[in-house]
């Protein structure tokens, strides 16, 4: 073992974990966005609307996200958007991750009975006010636990944005690596590093499971 | 023309063998994670204390890390202690851990899922551990557990191509290869798009018929 090398090349593994972060923010906040719109358009009595929705998650869910990240990559400069690493890692990873809330989102609007949003609409309710009198309070909690778990694999999943060349940390690492011959004590460190970001995380999930079976 | 698929109608075999080495992995992949889960899942429940630190350790570390960096450790790090596999076979040991932590968590969920009423009836009728965990514990905890496995079965298939990166050519490596020597891109990923969505969806829609033939009682419900 020889830590020299991953010291003198800390500078590269701190800017790949800002470089990470960063990305899995954009994506996890813009990707709760169009998650949270698709979800909507789901519940849509417009059947065109319903279609694009349940097309948009059934694309996005059934394929890789490494292709998604290709496509997106080589696909985009055909249609005249000349597109940077940057902002092919940040479009694919929203539109995988919009894909994968609007699932979350449903399945917790589903969690409150049927029966109560068609009597909170006999009551005149309108939508807005269904979703923030009845069904947020009561599928708030439920959907934390696995908005949380999905929020993690994002984190784990800016990883994929080495293969086009964006210097988020295991990219970096891969260079470091490439320079220095030591792939054992950098490929440790920088598990670290992933795991020190996740694992935090993933107890939080675990305690927010138990508050959710507690209430149930 | 806007479109020219003849670049990859003359890819055809490319496209084939990329496709079986897809179904390859995902297979060899599933069935190793299915053998780590269930391994995995008695030994968090073992009365032994190191078996449930060594389980505990691995589902932690395997599902806090990214899966790319781990099939670049087994492909990259582990020559290095002397164990050295070709790319495909150390893709798919990668990605069998990988998901062997996952199906660790699902078989627990299952096989807490059986009341423990149930297993003390067995024990007081004289049934040995294995004999309970083979004839009542696993068959129930099977069929609860039936649709996260396909779930399961999904990410393998997806999770597959990931082994791109360490030059595996599997349905997507060869997109690649097929899109860096015509530069078709919209027609090539168009294509590989629809197989990868057929692959998952048929496999999944296959695996829910076939539950509902295996477990009637389940699908009742």
């Amino acid at each position: 073992m020889d830590w020299q090398a991953v010291w003198d090349s800390r500078s590269l593994l701190i800017e790949g974990v800002f470089l990470t972060l960063e990305l899995a923010a954009v994506a996890i906040c813009l990707g709760s966005v169009v998650g949270l719109a698709a979800a909507l358009a789901r519940t849509s009595r417009l059947a065109v609307v319903n279609w694009a929705a349940q097309g948009y998650i059934g694309l996005f869910r059934g394929t890789p996200l490494l292709m998604q990240l290709f496509f997106i990559y080589f696909g985009l400069p055909y249609l005249g958007v000349n597109v940077d690493r940057a902002v092919a890692a940040i479009v694919a990873l929203t539109l995988y991750s919009g894909a994968y809330i609007a699932e979350i989102v449903r399945a917790g609007i589903e969690s409150v009975a049927k029966g109560q949003r068609d009597a909170a609409q006999s009551l005149g309710l309108s939508f807005p006010q269904l979703m923030r009198y009845v069904v947020i309070p009561q599928a708030g909690l439920v959907t934390l636990p696995p908005l949380v778990g999905f929020y993690i694999s994002v984190v784990k999943d800016t990883s994929l944005a080495y293969v086009i060349g964006y210097s988020e940390l295991l990219r970096n690492a891969q260079s470091i690596i490439d320079r220095t011959a030591r792939p054992i004590e950098v490929y440790l460190v920088v598990g670290l590093l992933y795991f020190a970001i996740c694992f935090p995380l993933s107890r939080m999930v675990a305690r927010l499971e138990k508050r959710v079976m507690a209430t149930r | 023309m806007l479109f020219d698929w003849s670049s990859v109608t003359r890819y055809l075999d490319l496209i084939e063998q990329g496709l079986f080495l897809t179904i390859q992995i995902s297979v060899v992949a599933f069935s190793g994670a299915f053998a780590l889960g269930l391994v995995g899942a008695l030994a968090r429940r073992s009365r032994l204390l190191p078996l449930r630190l060594i389980a505990a350790t691995y589902v932690e570390v395997l599902r806090n890390t990214p899966c790319m960096l781990q099939i670049f450790v087994v492909y990259f790090a582990l020559p290095s202690f002397g164990l050295k596999f070709d790319n495909v076979v150390a893709g798919e040991i990668a990605l069998a851990l990988n998901v062997g932590a996952y199906m660790t968590e699902v078989f627990r969920a299952g096989i807490q899922s059986i009341s423990s009423g149930q297993i003390e009836a067995a024990a007081s009728l004289g049934l040995s551990g294995t004999q309970i965990f083979r004839h009542v514990v696993f068959p129930q905890a099977i069929q609860n557990i039936y649709p996260p496995l396909i779930n399961m079965v999904t990410i393998t298939i997806l999770g597959s191509s990931l082994l791109t990166a360490i030059a595996v050519p599997e349905l997507l490596g060869s997109a690649l290869v097929i899109q860096s020597r015509t530069f078709r891109t919209i027609e090539i990923f168009a294509v590989v798009t629809g197989i990868y969505f057929v692959l998952t969806f048929g496999t999944s829609t296959l695996m829910n018929l076939l539950g509902r033939r295996l477990f009637p009682a389940r699908a009742r419900l």
